[in-house]
């Protein structure tokens, strides 16, 4: 159970490139929802993004996770709750690390870390297993190193690091946006099939409308730092993309004009 | 070359190759561009020429050494971690300040260490020529350095080290305090480096207050002939090619300096240390030419 309540987020303030990202944002996310985020750019879904994984410090309004108030928590602190995977493949791995190192460090996440051997055969056994489930053969290269891999097997990985742990919130960062239409359709399936099989509490921001409203349960879009529209359940049953664009310009009494997202 | 200055190279590669694993550890595990390694190099000595001249244990003034320098480290990665100084400005800030410390550490510029029980002259009773046995103590105590680091390197912390300077975004995202990890890296490697100089005030007989100028450029030179000599990935080679570097890269410098008929002496040795670090550092862009001129062939 995720909770934002009146979150303002402004960079630089006081200055001339001051920039109001989230200004009251409200948002409540129960056990196992799957919401996916859409806005135009400067929508505030990164800034939302990290403040859910405490990159970005808020100005006013907290964060509560299962209750606990989060706000002041860094990074670090969270990781135990917040999973996360980025729009770049690169990000999300460490590249000069074999396959295994990589996911050994996930399955770490939110632990204490002390001076026990980092791979042990037990975990490599486990990570074969998840790996083999891909059906892209990596559980037969656990010792190569993750820079050899496309980004489309990276983020593949990064999808199953995320999950090797258990967590309260699984934060994707318009992760299939960098790929291929084809490596995208299929990383887009193995996170349906994952968030599903788990039940995960799942945030995903997304550029793409069709892919915010073919995937999950509730369709949150943003708009100057606020959520502006919030469907779920039969009311988003059958909606089309006109329908949401329909609904933005009756909401906010203006036409939305970013290309990006009206043409992905 | 003679058999001693042989040894002697390989002796100093020995030493060095201390210095190139501390090294590794800052510009390579943490991507964490130290300098503090000319103040802490001679900031070992000192500490332990000074308590060995107090009447200290040797091994116990080697052992106030590391922990000067790992002091020497932790205030580098201080200054760059929470007062946000830029790593390299960092660096050079604590290297400066060290000399006036090592100064007064020492209370002169230079301490002699004349007739003082060192580890070295613990060892003469082996009844081998001076020059073997502190060869010896120098293997013994680079190859326990290489087997703890490789050790720890494989460990959850050394892992979570590794992955601060390769991703440090996806390290935090992973629970890992990246400061924290910085910390603990840099203060290791100069606690290597402060190794690397209380050995070699012992073994030569005295601390001097410059006796750390230039190490840096030595060590980053070892650990860059070592990488292209030894291009490996499996960790343990890695930690190893550093070592193998830095007895390369002493042996070019005697083999420099004893061939008679290039003329060089020993005062061209910053000369021949800077154009051996030059050639190191374009090495391995000479190699990659060489191997594609290769592929292309085929």
């Amino acid at each position: 159970m995720i909770a934002l309540s009146d979150v303002h987020v402004t960079f630089n303030p006081g200055t001339a490139i001051e920039t109001r990202a989230l200004r009251g944002l409200d948002l409540f996310i129960p056990e196992g929802q799957f919401v996916t985020v859409i806005g135009s750019n400067g929508a505030g879904k990164s800034t939302l993004l990290g403040v859910l994984s405490g990159e970005v410090g808020l100005q006013s309004g907290q964060v509560t996770i299962d209750g606990v108030d989060v706000s002041d928590w860094s990074t670090p602190r969270r990781a135990g709750l917040v999973a996360r995977v980025f729009q770049d493949p690169m990000a999300g791995t460490c590249e000069s690390l074999t396959i295994e190192e990589n996911m050994a460090l996930a399955s770490a996440r939110g632990r204490r870390r002390g001076l026990a051997c980092a791979v042990t055969s037990g975990m490599q056994e486990r990570f074969e297993e998840r790996l083999s489930s891909l059906g892209l053969g990596l559980d037969k290269r656990l010792k190569d190193r993750m820079g050899l891999l496309s980004g489309g097997q990276r983020q593949a990985i990064t999808l199953v690091m995320a999950t090797l742990n258990p967590m309260k919130i699984l934060l994707l960062d318009e992760h299939t946006a960098a790929l291929d239409p084809k490596t995208a359709a299929f990383v887009m399936t193995l996170t349906d099939s994952i968030v599903r099989q788990s039940g995960l509490t799942t945030l995903m921001v997304t550029h793409s409308m069709r892919q915010a409203l073919d995937y999950g349960d509730r369709t949150v879009m943003l708009h100057e730092g606020r959520v502006v529209l919030d469907v779920a359940g039969d009311e988003r049953k059958g909606l089309a993309v006109e329908d949401l664009l329909h609904m933005f310009s009756t909401v906010r009494g203006e036409e939305l004009s970013d290309d990006a997202l009206l043409l992905s | 070359m003679s058999e001693i200055a042989f040894i002697g190279a390989i002796e100093s590669g020995l030493l060095f190759g201390l210095v190139a694993l501390g090294v590794f550890i800052s510009f390579r595990i943490l991507e964490f561009p130290d300098l503090t390694v000319d103040g802490s190099l001679p900031l070992g000595a000192s500490v332990a020429a000074a308590a060995i001249v107090q009447g200290c244990d040797p091994y116990l003034a080697t052992a106030l050494a590391m922990v000067a320098g790992a002091g020497a480290g932790l205030v580098t990665a201080w200054l760059n971690v929470r007062l946000k100084i830029l790593n390299l400005l960092a660096s050079i800030l604590t290297m400066t300040a060290l000399y006036s410390i090592n100064l007064r550490i020492m209370g002169r510029p230079n301490q002699a260490l004349l007739g003082d029980r060192t580890i070295f002259s613990d060892c003469e009773s082996w009844g081998l020529p001076y020059y073997w046995t502190s060869l010896i103590v120098y293997l013994i105590a680079i190859l326990a350095v290489v087997a703890l680091l490789v050790w720890f390197l494989n460990s959850e912390t050394g892992l979570a080290m590794r992955a601060t300077g390769a991703n440090a975004r996806m390290a935090r995202a992973q629970g890992i305090n990246t400061g924290r990890m910085t910390l603990l890296g840099m203060a290791i490697s100069n606690a290597l480096v402060a190794l690397a100089g209380a050995l070699f005030a012992q073994s030569q007989g005295g601390a001097d207050v410059s006796m750390g100028l230039g190490v840096i450029v030595t060590g980053l030179a070892a650990v860059i002939l070592g990488e292209t000599v030894l291009p490996a990935r499996l960790l343990v080679l890695a930690v190893l090619a550093c070592v193998i570097g830095a007895i390369l890269y002493r042996l070019a410098v005697a083999v420099a300096l004893n061939a008679s008929f290039i003329g060089l002496q020993a005062q061209d040795l910053k000369l021949i240390t800077a154009v051996l670090v030059a050639a190191a550092m374009t090495l391995p862009s000479v190699k990659g030419r060489l191997s594609a001129r290769r592929g292309g062939a085929k």
